[in-house]
This record gives C-alpha cells, sequence and structure tokens, in this order.
C-alpha cells in the first residue's frame, strides 16, 4: 500500500515535472529514474493497453531529444533539408525511435536493471546499464547531453550498436538512392504500418511470423 | 540415396546455422551484430560528419546550432559490399528459413521449460571455451584468458559439465566474447567484403574464415564432429542454434518490424557490432 502511495508520487512528480531534474541529478539518476518508471508502468496490470503506451510515450517524449538525434541520424542531409522537411523528419523519426526503444525495453520488463557506471565530461555523458536475463546480459547504454540542467538523451547504444549510427548508414543509402522525399516516403508508411498494428504479444508466446 | 539424403539434411541444418546467430547476435541487436567491413578510404564521411555538428544549419532552428555531437563519439562504418545483389538474395532466402523453418522448430523448443533451455545454452557455451581462451590469448588479454580458464574449470566441475554457470551466479565472473574474427581484426585484419552466409546470416571474408577456424577449437568438434562428414557435429551446432533462438526474444522480428531497410540495418548493425567487440 506504502509502496503503491510512493509510486504514485514518484509518477507524479514526474508527469509535473516532465523534463528536468535539478541541476544535481546525476545522468545516471536521470536514466535510472526513467527506466524504473517505464518498467512500473509495463507491470502495471491495471492499465489499459493503449493508456499504457502513451504514458510511456510521454516518459520516453520528455527524455529523449527527438532533434538531437534526428540532426545527428541526418548529418550532411540535415543542412541540405528544408526547415519543413526536417520537422516533418523528427516527428516520423521520433515515433519510429519511440516504437523501437520501447519494442525493446517490452521484451525484457521482468528482468532486472544494473546499473555499473557512468562518464562524464563536460556537458556529456555516458550511462552504462546491464539488463541480466536467464540467458544473457544485454549491456545497453545512454548517451546524454545537458541542456538547462536537464540531461536529455540522444542516443541508445545496444551492444554496441547505436542506434544513431545505425540509422544514420541505412538512412544515407536510402537518400543517395530515393532522394530525401523517398526517404520520408518510407518513414511514413513504416509509421502507418505499425499503427496499423494490433499491440505486440509478450515475446515468449510471441505468434508473429 | 540415402547418402544423398543425408547431405541434403547436413546442407540445410549448416544452412540455417548462420540465421539463428544473426538473430541471437546482433539482434539485440539487435539491433544485431555484424561483419564489419570498414573501408577506411571513406573518410569524406567523417569529414562531413564534423563539418555537419559544428558549422550552424542554415535553417532558423537557433537551438540546433549549438550541439556538438558530430564530432567525437560517432564513427560511422561504411560497409564494403560489393556483393549486394547476391547478399541480398541469401538474405531473403534466410528470412524464409528463420519464419518457416528455424522459428517454428524454436517455438516447439519453448514447451521446454526455460530453465532447462538456459542449461543446454550453458553446456554447449562451456565447451565452446577454449575459443575464447585461446583467442583471449592471442590477442596478449592474458587476464581475460586466465578468466575463462577459470570459468570453464569452475563450470565443468562445480557446474556440472557445463549446465550451470556458478562462476556467474556465485563469483561473479562473467563471460568473455572472443573469436578468431576478432584476433584478426585485432592485428587490423579489415572485414573484407560483406557477405550473408546461407543460414549463418550476416558476416564477411575476415569472420567467415574466423568461423571456420572457431569450430576447430570447439570442443563439441571432437566429440561429435569424428564421422568423416561432420553430420553429427553440424546437427549438435543445429540444436545449439535452435536452442538459442528459443531463448532469444524475437530480435529479428523487431527488426522486420522497425527497419526501414532490413537489409541495410542488419548490414550495418552487424560491422558496428564487431567493430566494437574488437576494439574492446
Amino acid at each position: 500500500m506504502l509502496k503503491n502511495m510512493l509510486m504514485v508520487l514518484t509518477l507524479g512528480t514526474m508527469f509535473a515535472f516532465p523534463v528536468h531534474g535539478s541541476a544535481e541529478t546525476s545522468p545516471t539518476q536521470t536514466v535510472h529514474e526513467s527506466v524504473d518508471t517505464i518498467l512500473a508502468l509495463l507491470r502495471d496490470n491495471t492499465l489499459e493497453k493503449a493508456d499504457r503506451r502513451a504514458k510511456i510515450r510521454a516518459n520516453v517524449k520528455a527524455r529523449f531529444d527527438f532533434e538531437a538525434m534526428s540532426q545527428r541520424t541526418l548529418a550532411t542531409n540535415w543542412k541540405k533539408a528544408s526547415e519543413q522537411e526536417r520537422q516533418q523528419f523528427i516527428d516520423l523519426f521520433s515515433q519510429l525511435i519511440e516504437n523501437t526503444y520501447i519494442g525493446k525495453i517490452e521484451a525484457y520488463t521482468n528482468e532486472k536493471v544494473e546499473y555499473p557506471g557512468e562518464k562524464v565530461k563536460g556537458n556529456k555523458a555516458v550511462v552504462e546499464t546491464l539488463i541480466i536475463a536467464a540467458s544473457a546480459d544485454i549491456p545497453v547504454d545512454y548517451r546524454l547531453y545537458k541542456k538547462d540542467d536537464a540531461w536529455l538523451v540522444y542516443d541508445v547504444i545496444i551492444e554496441g550498436v547505436s542506434l544513431v549510427s545505425n540509422y544514420r548508414s541505412s538512412y544515407q543509402e536510402i537518400v543517395m538512392k530515393e532522394g530525401f522525399g523517398g526517404l520520408l516516403a518510407k518513414m511514413q508508411e513504416k509509421v502507418d504500418e505499425l499503427q496499423n498494428e494490433p499491440a505486440p504479444a509478450p515475446a515468449d508466446t510471441a505468434t508473429s511470423t | 540415396m540415402v547418402k544423398h539424403m543425408k547431405q541434403l539434411i547436413a546442407a540445410v541444418l549448416v544452412l540455417l546455422i548462420p540465421v539463428c546467430g544473426i538473430a541471437a547476435g546482433a539482434v539485440t541487436l539487435a539491433y544485431t551484430g555484424s561483419t564489419n567491413l570498414v573501408t577506411q578510404d571513406s573518410a569524406p564521411d567523417n569529414s562531413l560528419l564534423a563539418d555537419a555538428g559544428t558549422t550552424s544549419p542554415a535553417g532558423t532552428v537557433a537551438e540546433d546550432d549549438d550541439l556538438p555531437f558530430m564530432d567525437d563519439d560517432d564513427t560511422v562504418l561504411d560497409v564494403y559490399d560489393p556483393l549486394e545483389t547476391v547478399n541480398r538474395g541469401i538474405f531473403w532466402f534466410n528470412d524464409k528459413m528463420y519464419f518457416y523453418v528455424m522459428k517454428p522448430l524454436a517455438r516447439g523448443f519453448r514447451y521446454v521449460p526455460e530453465p532447462w533451455r538456459v542449461s543446454l545454452k550453458n553446456f554447449f557455451n562451456n565447451l565452446y571455451s577454449p575459443v575464447t581462451i585461446i583467442n583471449a590469448a592471442l590477442q596478449g588479454k592474458f587476464a581475460d584468458a586466465g578468466n575463462e580458464l577459470t570459468r570453464f574449470a569452475t563450470n565443468t566441475t562445480l557446474g556440472i559439465g557445463g549446465l550451470f554457470d556458478p562462476s556467474k551466479e556465485h563469483f561473479g565472473i562473467r563471460a568473455k566474447e572472443e573469436d578468431t574474427g576478432q584476433t584478426l581484426g585485432h592485428y587490423g585484419v579489415g572485414p573484407g567484403p560483406y557477405l550473408v552466409l546461407p543460414f549463418l546470416g550476416p558476416s564477411n571474408l575476415r569472420d567467415g574464415i574466423g568461423l571456420f577456424a572457431d569450430t576447430r577449437m570447439d570442443l563439441a568438434y571432437y566429440i561429435w564432429g569424428k564421422d568423416k562428414d561432420n553430420y553429427d557435429y553440424l546437427g549438435v551446432v543445429a540444436i545449439k542454434m535452435i536452442n538459442n533462438l528459443s531463448l532469444d526474444k524475437d530480435t529479428y522480428e523487431g527488426i522486420k518490424k522497425d527497419a526501414l531497410d532490413p537489409y541495410l540495418f542488419v548490414r550495418d548493425a552487424y560491422a558496428q557490432y564487431r567493430q566494437n567487440q574488437i576494439d574492446k
């Protein structure tokens, strides 16, 4: 009971002050808090599915800087894109990243997460986390930077593979072959596809084919 | 006739192996692991990135101007993929094998309680220990080689032939991953052309050769590989792959769902994954 109360308080606080953390909040605390909040939402059986997704989404949005991610992902293509194209890209890209990241986290809802360490250099930091699953330990590192006293995530590295770098190479190739418009069209198609899909089944009983 | 059937089955099993490897490795990959073809002559990419980071975007988004991101912590691996057409064909084939053969088999395996499957995985990993020990030593990482040797001795005895992992559970000694491809990379051998191996998935010339050498250090090869044609060993490898796949949390499905072009996604993830392993 007390635990639930605390949970409610914690969640309430998170939502009341979405992006922030005081100046003293360390990068690890920041990530720890967000991961705990998301895991708590995933484990909360009283939530409706759509409701849960929306809440998780709000959390991810508050913690990830999608504009920085978009800029890094597009690199040179970002410079060439018009303002409108950039906004469209940020919008689509954030939906894709959210989906990938949340899907990943969902698969490991019941596992323990450890925080082996962090490296801070100026206004940038890397927070290491380790998901301890029965069959393997999965390293997931978060890259953050400080913006107005809050630490924001601008890349996630899963088993040594950076999400941003990975998207960058594929996207670059698509832009080269089909132009920026082609890339946006493909992204839009993917986003529509993901939205029309029923909520994913738990990994162990997955029937995806 | 019978002999041919046997060969056919063996061939199919060999093919399946890569797929499983892909799924299990990269993914978490997922997002996945990869053969790295890093062409060093692609320096223009890096300079472009640095450029993007340090100059103000022409646009009106003021906040962007001071994001000093592109310069330091990113390496872009350009994958050398002259065989893309062929690779895409094999990728398509592996994809079908994954969904119509490997995954259904792995789903069948899921009827076996998870702790048993984890034990089976531990058992095969333990037999694979010489690969890690030898390659850590070859790279001069003697502390890691000792670490792996200790794990092997402990898990073979206290862990009852490797079925359990008391090294990790009780002594906190966690496994390292080393293989011949990494050793070659450590000494400066580039990845060579990217290859999608039938059944085995993403690789490259260097890692493909490394993989062959690895099998010769796998104790399972000496236990089950005695018959002339290695069918027993291939069968063991296939079981190992399906079992690992049964423990995997649908990594490949995730990639298929999220990626605009799964082929490119896996290829680039593999390159990063391997480079990361080599750099460690």
